[in-house]
């Protein structure tokens, strides 16, 4: 299977005007971007040059002005709600900067989340919750609230949140910037060993640039345009 | 920290306890039975009327036609009376005197009749003996106009003499009469039912406020109903008509309508007050009812019904309600 | 998702115990206040619904409630009785006397004068004796109430408590002698006065002499006769009013509710109860569903549909609702049951349980609409931000 040649995501002239109160902000000016299968990509910028833009019209959770992005071959722009939110429960798995772990649920019951959606059985879910934490090891701190976990197991519960559901592709917003640089880099390389395979692309958004290392390919934006897209940091 | 099933449980456990408040604090009320059963009307349609058991005769007030101190009471209460039987003496002592005196009066008039008779055949005698004589210049006519004067004047004596007799007799017999008055006697057959006077008390003549005595005839009661003059118009003569105990509904009688007042009275209370309350006037029937079926008593008050047509339906009668 | 609702919602101890206090609070006011004004309102036609056997109430025409007594002619009982229909028409009086204590002091008793015979209108439980006894001479029937608190007699040492009356008491009624015969009870009247139970003839003899003196005509209706019909044909009849039971209490009824304040003063209170429960539960779970926004967005990101997190937003609301209800129901039930045996009126119909739950229903869908809508306006981007 010629995985590095099929796009996950590919993105074409994509444009995105906030209007805030009169003045318009061009988050996006036009983007052209492809993303591939088994490949992780990473966006870097400064801070408002529209990477979380450009991710949330990726991720399918906002809608681009104009241009297309598709995703796995779907127009997200064009898709009926019901239909992207379906897509996006079975296609996407995120992390977030902030974790974004429900504090009133154990780490099992975080990780289960998207299966549920997806309309999985509890139990089932569960039970592949608590497989999935294994894998990101944190077998034993299944019943843990997140807010008895460090930041760095937080983030583990998140990924595996991301993971659980088997998503094509997976969106990470600054997974690394609540951590130290010790615990970033393992998380990093839990996110290379655990998630990423040949049916899956991972895009991750970041400033931190002691990460970069990570990475398949690097977008460097700014001003919502891409500058240039490099295949190591040294190249930035 | 709160169990998780804490809340939810005292939840359950309030709404329970608000249920069985609910249940428990809205039975009904028991309902008080009453001590004894209402009578009810046998009819579709009736009067519904408050009776008081009379005797047949009305009942008698006795009265006495002198006053006096009462020197006996001869009767009982509940005693059976005959006509004529004694029921209580007044004093009658100075009626007694009386007839002493009318007594000697008569005495004394017949010795003066006796008198009087002698008298007149010793005038007789002379005046014979005068008019014997047929020589006529024997006797003087002076004498025999003397005589004969004296004849006539015993003969007028002696008419006197029995005309006092006669009259003292009367005189007796009056005297005689007022110390029978003096002893009261029951008018007809009957029951005393109340007696108000004992031996030393004055019974005065006239209408007093209390009878001195009370005297019923109690071989046959009747009922006298009372019905609002509201509702006399729908009373029918015919009409059936049953009369409960007060207090006991199994105690019932069917009436049989003796009579109707014909004149509408004012309505005695028949709550027991003698005081007039009420400023409505009652028409009242008298019914007859067999004894045997119904333990009552004279004075008691029943709850009659009179079967009536319905007031929607009924014409007023077309006769009048006859008397007696 | 269910599950993750709840762990949600329980989660946040703090604003969980405050939704649920704010719920069970105007539970609480929704179902407390409204059970005291039933409870007041009842007691205002206690003596009517006291009274089970009668069927129908005659009275003069211009009565307006139960205690505005227009004493009728005592011909009018027969003329009831003769109406059609009417299986036994029985007198009732009742009036206020004056009895004297043997401290001297007077107290107004509610005198109950009944049929002489039957004894219909009788008090529904006897503690103490029968009601036949009041057959007997002087015989009175006095309630436990009066019994044990304002006819009783007076303590031998100064302070001291109060010898409740019992059988065999003597009273002294308008200058009359009655003896206490039984004790009863009675579900307690709007003005609370003792309650004294005799013979019509003896109540009659014991009220001032009026040329009036019949309250009542209590009338039972022939078996399987229509009661609207009887009612209808007994005015017809005497020209004088006939209720059934339920309208003489809804007459009394009504009289209270629109010449008293007291609908008004507890309307109020049910209102503001409701204002408050429905602005410390609403305000709370609305504070609630905004913390938990970014969550929200979370799962909204993450696939969850508008539905799904309005299914788990009602499902929070059901629940604190029941948890609050039944809290605030139970808290009712709780105080009725601690002030059962005082002066206070507490009645708890079925009716108030439905009502507590519609006012906890409208207060939890106006809380969760608030939040819903702020879900469902809800950009899943947000959380992108940090």
């Amino acid at each position: 299977m010629d995985g590095l040649a099929k796009a996950a995501v590919s993105c074409k002239n994509v444009v995105k005007v906030y209007d805030t109160g009169g003045d318009k902000v061009v988050a996006l000016g036009g983007i052209d971007l492809e993303i591939c299968m088994g490949e992780l990509m990473m966006l870097v910028g400064p801070s408002g040059c529209g990477k979380t833009t450009l991710i949330s019209v990726i991720a399918g959770i906002l809608d681009q002005d104009s241009g297309s992005c598709e995703v796995f071959g779907k127009d997200l722009l064009h898709m009926r709600s019901s239909e992207k939110l379906k897509f996006r429960a079975k296609n996407i798995g995120f992390v977030f900067q902030a974790f974004n772990l429900l504090p009133s649920l154990n780490a099992v019951e975080n990780v289960s989340i998207p299966l549920i959606i997806n309309g999985v059985k509890r139990q089932t879910a569960e039970r592949q919750a608590a497989n999935v934490l294994e894998q990101v090891g944190l077998g034993t701190r299944g019943k843990s609230l997140p807010s008895q976990l460090s930041g760095g197991q937080q983030q583990r519960v998140a990924i595996a949140r991301a993971l659980v559901h088997d998503p094509r592709l997976i969106v990470c917003d600054e997974p690394t910037s609540a951590l130290d640089h010790e615990t970033g880099h393992n998380v990093m390389e839990l996110l290379r060993q655990v998630a990423l395979h040949r049916d899956r692309a991972l895009v991750i958004v970041t400033h931190d640039a002691r990460i970069f290392s990570f990475a398949d390919r690097i977008a460097q934006m700014d001003d919502g345009h891409i500058e240039k897209v490099v295949d190591s940091a040294e190249d930035l | 920290m709160l169990p998780k099933y804490t809340l939810p449980l005292l939840a359950a456990g309030g709404f329970a306890f608000g249920v069985y408040t609910v249940v428990n604090g809205n039975q009904p009320v028991p309902v008080a039975q009453p001590v004894a059963e209402p009578a009810n009307s046998p009819f579709p349609t009736f009067i519904a009327g408050s009776g008081i058991v009379e005797a047949k005769s009305q009942n008698i007030s006795i009265g006495t036609p002198l006053g006096g101190i009462v020197l006996q009471v001869a009767v009982k209460v509940g005693d059976m009376v005959k006509a004529g039987d004694i029921l209580f003496r007044i004093d009658d002592r100075e009626a007694l005197a009386e007839l002493g005196v009318r007594k000697a009066n008569l005495a004394r008039s017949k010795a003066a009749v006796g008198e009087a008779e002698a008298s007149a055949i010793d005038t007789k005698t002379l005046l014979e003996l005068i008019e014997a004589v047929t020589d006529r210049r024997a006797i003087s006519t002076e004498d025999l106009d003397r005589r004969r004067n004296a004849h006539l004047l015993a003969k007028a004596r002696l008419e006197s003499a029995r005309a006092q007799v006669l009259q003292t007799e009367a005189e007796l017999a009056s005297t005689q009469t007022t110390l029978d008055r003096l002893v009261v006697r029951a008018p007809v057959a009957g029951k005393v039912l109340q007696v108000n006077i004992r031996p030393g008390e004055f019974a005065p003549a006239g209408v007093g406020t209390s009878a001195l005595m009370v005297l019923g005839n109690l071989d046959q009661l009747h009922i006298r109903v009372d019905i609002d003059e509201n509702d006399a118009w729908r009373f029918r003569k015919e009409g059936n008509a049953v009369a409960y105990l007060r207090g006991n509904r199994q105690f019932k009688t069917d009436l049989k309508l003796v009579w109707v007042e014909p004149y509408v009275i004012p309505k005695r209370s028949l709550t027991g007050d003698s005081t007039e309350r009420v400023d409505t006037r009652v028409l009242q029937a008298l019914y007859s009812f067999n004894r045997a079926t119904l333990p009552a008593y004279v004075g008691q008050q029943m709850d009659v019904f009179i079967e009536a047509p319905d007031a929607d339906s009924a014409q007023p009668p077309m006769h009048q309600p006859d008397q007696k | 998702m269910n599950h993750i609702a709840l762990k949600m919602l329980m989660g946040d101890r703090g604003k969980y115990l405050g939704i649920i206090m704010g719920l069970t609070f105007a539970s609480l006011i929704m179902t407390q206040q409204p059970a005291i004004f039933v409870g007041l309102m009842m007691r205002t036609f206690s003596f009517i619904s006291d009274l089970g056997l009668p069927d129908i109430w005659v009275m003069d025409p211009k009565v307006q409630f139960v205690d505005d007594i227009k004493p009728l002619q005592d011909t009018k009982l027969y003329r009831v009785r003769g109406v059609a229909g009417v299986k036994w028409a029985m007198p009732l009086y009742k009036g206020l006397l004056k009895a004297r204590l043997e401290n001297g002091t007077f107290q107004t008793c509610n005198v109950i004068g009944l049929d002489d015979a039957t004894l219909i209108g009788g008090p529904p439980v006897m503690l103490v004796g029968k009601l036949k006894d009041l057959r007997r001479s002087d015989g009175v029937i006095v309630d436990i109430d009066g019994a044990t608190d304002k006819l009783a007699k007076p303590p031998m040492v100064p302070g001291g408590k109060p010898t409740p009356l019992k059988i065999g008491d003597t009273l002294e009624l308008n200058d009359n002698r009655a003896i206490v015969v039984g004790i009863a009870k009675t579900t307690k009247t709007f003005q609370s006065q003792p309650v004294i139970y005799t013979t019509y003839s003896r109540a009659v003899r014991y009220a001032p002499r009026e040329r009036k003196m019949l309250s009542f005509v209590l009338v039972k209706a022939m078996p399987g006769e229509d009661i609207p019909t009887l009612t209808r044909r007994i005015r017809k009849a005497t020209g004088l009013a006939a209720y059934s039971r339920k309208e003489f209490i809804d007459l009394t009824w009504n009289y209270f509710m629109k010449n008293t304040g007291i609908p008004i003063t507890f309307g109020t209170s049910v209102a503001l109860g409701f204002i408050v429960g429905a602005a410390i539960a609403g305000q709370t779970f609305y504070n609630f569903t905004l913390e938990n926004l970014r969550q929200f967005g979370v799962l909204k990101a993450m696939g969850a549909s508008n539905w799904t997190l309005l299914r788990m937003i009602l499902l929070q609301a059901i629940l604190v609702g029941s948890i609050g209800y039944g809290l605030g129901v139970g808290l009712t039930a709780l105080f009725g049951y601690a002030t059962r045996n005082t002066i206070l009126a507490f009645k708890f119909p079925w009716q108030l349980l439905a009502f507590g739950g519609a006012g906890v229903t409208l207060i939890c869908i106006f809380a969760a609409i608030i939040s819903i809508r702020k879900v469902i306006k809800l950009e899943p981007a947000i959380v992108f931000k940090g």
